[in-house]
């Protein structure tokens, strides 16, 4: 499964509001508002909130990648936003964090969620990649980016 | 008495398996058709036989019998080893009602109902009656379970139990009336004492190997996993033939045999699952075929009016006479009671039954063995097909659970105080670079998988981390802050 393939322009933002963690956290699931894959959106921040409390998923270098797992959702459902301000979000390495890539998975879909989360992280891993996330100007602009970089990385 | 031919064996095999094969593949169509399993295993059988077009002459009672209670055995015994104890548990006294004064109320009425309309003497009319008396454990569960359908509250469990349960009655009752039939030297509280004696020895056996056998699975270090089925296997069949030869019921020794094994922990539980659910399977196709060969259906045909008139009193009467007497203390509602009453799919266990007068050479056994052959396919047709009509007509089925299979899967079960939790290596975490035993993670831990780029690796001890690896921990709730910690170490001179 690509990111590309369950990343869509209306899921994504180039200036997400929020101050705090909860703030952007709300915000960025909000996002998801529209989506048909969705059943309950309250059980999907129940889910996400639940994750975070476990251990933060800011993964360091300004990027946070929050998921869970859940039954209110019919299928893999994804959001990406860049926040419109640097947002604390309790990052391992204290780096503020401006990107967040919103991940929810059907319960039990274990594998695809673990290939999903490993494939982001990878790519976010690219100095150069966040750089052009950062300054892009527009939704369809990022799932671009995220196509073009999909294919020069992992070749398909 | 026709001796059994010298066929060679490879032309056994490859008619067997062709037979085997073409069951499944048709099976699948049947999924769609929305019809029962069996009845097209019967057909397939039918039509490769002498009259249909395969032409395969079979009438080796004895053969055919053996077949039908060695498959019998393992489906009962797959069948127990696959009921869940704590669901059974709430309906287990309506259960043995049924299994019981139930099966024993509709082998009456239908004796009486024959013997009255047909000029059945009393005794052969109780013998029919006893035959088609108890409901098929593989029927139900084959409609119940693969077919589109979920039920409200305990009925479910009520048949499952009821159903795998009300065999060995079926059996006592049929014996039993062979004996006085032929003998007639059985006083009828002799019977009374051989029923208790019968379904005391069975349960007691069932309950001893059922321990014995998880104790051994469990104690016994085999070094070889595909060793645990086959040891699975000899105790079944230990239990049956051990529990009938000390004057027991078998069939109820080896279904009170599953439950107790499936209801306990042991090693290689879920393998053992699979492998008995996978061998239930072929038992009932094999049980299936092999009687569908072994009736003529040209016979059948010829007793079509009686058995139509037997079926539907069966159905319409019998049934639901035994099902709201023995339930008439129960706190079902009658729709319950109505919806219990037409799950009462009968199916191989009656043909099996009905091949017993026919070895004990009863006057008029064949007779017998077309008419219950009639009533089986009549009541399988009729009654498997429109359960799940009847079940929407009854308000008795509720809204359908979606089911999915997935790669990794992972329940909390009792005795199990972990779960599932994911992890993303942080990009300047000090673990980068380090091998998992390095780590120094808490005893009750594991890393079960690690996600890297598009790949899944099952880590041993040296895996070496790196950074953005999505890792798949089990791991206790108590331990959870450790394997935090652990992860959110931060490279010092990484800051910026």
């Amino acid at each position: 499964m690509k990111i590309s393939d369950i990343l869509q322009d209306e899921f994504v933002s180039t200036k997400l509001q929020g101050k705090t963690k909860e703030e952007v956290l709300n915000s960025v699931i909000d996002l998801l508002k529209g989506s048909k894959k969705i059943k309950d959106l309250d059980k999907v921040r129940e889910a996400i909130f639940e994750r975070e409390k476990i251990m933060s998923t800011g993964v360091g270098k300004g990027f946070a990648i929050p998921h869970g797992k859940t039954d209110a959702v019919s299928d893999i459902v994804a959001a990406f936003a860049v926040t419109s301000e640097p947002v604390d979000f309790q990052s391992l390495d204290g780096e503020p964090v401006r990107l967040l890539f919103l991940l929810v998975g059907r319960d039990n879909m274990v594998g695809p969620h673990i290939k999903l989360l490993s494939r982001i992280s990878r790519l976010m891993n690219k100095d150069e990649f966040r750089k052009k996330l950062l300054t892009a100007k527009s939704s369809s602009e990022i799932v671009q980016f995220f196509k073009d970089e999909e294919i020069s990385y992992f070749d398909i | 008495m026709h001796s059994i031919p010298a066929i060679p064996i490879e032309y056994l095999l490859l008619v067997g398996s062709i037979l085997v094969l073409l069951s499944i593949i048709i099976a699948k169509v049947s999924d769609s058709l929305g019809l029962p399993m069996l009845l097209l295993f019967i057909a397939i059988g039918m039509l490769a036989g002498s009259e249909g077009i395969g032409g395969i002459y079979f009438d080796n009672a004895r053969a055919a019998q053996s077949i039908g209670i060695v498959a019998l055995i393992f489906i009962l015994f797959a069948g127990g080893f696959d009921t869940k104890w704590s669901s059974v548990r709430p309906v287990v006294w309506q259960a043995v009602g049924l299994s019981t004064l139930g099966v024993f109320l509709t082998a009456l009425s239908v004796g009486i109902f024959t013997s009255y309309l047909f000029g059945f003497s009393p005794l052969e009319g109780f013998l029919l009656g006893s035959v088609v008396s108890s409901t098929d454990a593989a029927a139900v569960f084959a409609v119940l379970r693969s077919r589109n359908i979920s039920l409200k509250g305990n009925i479910r469990s009520l048949l499952e139990l009821e159903s795998g349960s009300n065999d060995p009655m079926a059996v006592f009752l049929t014996i039993g009336a062979i004996q006085l039939i032929t003998a007639n030297r059985t006083s009828p509280l002799g019977i009374v004492t051989q029923f208790i004696l019968q379904m005391g020895i069975g349960v007691m056996f069932g309950l001893m190997t059922g321990h014995v056998m998880v104790l051994a699975l469990n104690r016994l270090k085999i070094w070889f996993e595909g060793i645990y089925p086959v040891m699975v296997l000899a105790f079944v069949a230990f239990t049956y033939g051990a529990a009938t030869l000390t004057g027991g019921s078998g069939f109820l020794a080896v279904y009170v045999a599953g439950l107790v094994a499936g209801n306990s922990e042991f090693v290689q539980k879920k393998s053992l699952l699979r492998f008995f659910d996978g061998f239930a399977w072929l038992s009932q196709i094999g049980m299936f075929l092999t009687l569908g060969l072994l009736v003529f259906p040209s016979q059948v045909m010829a007793v079509m009016g009686i058995g139509l008139l037997v079926s539907v009193f069966l159905m319409f009467v019998a049934r639901p006479l035994g099902v709201f007497l023995t339930l008439s203390f129960s706190r079902n509602g009658w729709r319950d009671k109505a919806f219990v009453s037409w799950v009462g799919l009968r199916g191989a266990v009656p043909i099996v039954l009905a091949i017993f007068p026919l070895i004990a050479g009863l006057p008029g056994a064949r007779m017998l063995f077309n008419l219950v052959f009639f009533i089986v396919l009549t009541s399988a047709l009729l009654q498997g097909w429109s359960v799940p009509i009847v079940a929407r007509l009854l308000k008795v089925d509720a809204p359908l659970e979606p089911k999915q299979r997935h790669p990794i899967e992972f329940a909390p079960t009792e005795g199990i105080n972990a779960d599932l939790v994911d992890f993303i290596v942080p990009y300047d975490s000090t673990v980068v670079g380090r091998s998992i035993v390095e780590l120094g993670l808490p005893q009750d831990t594991l890393v079960v998988l690690i996600g890297r780029d598009d790949e899944y690796i099952v880590p041993s001890g040296g895996t070496i981390l790196r950074e953005g690896d999505t890792l798949l921990v089990l791991a206790s709730a108590e331990s959870l802050p450790e394997v935090r910690a652990t992860l959110q170490n931060v490279k010092p001179h990484h800051m910026t």
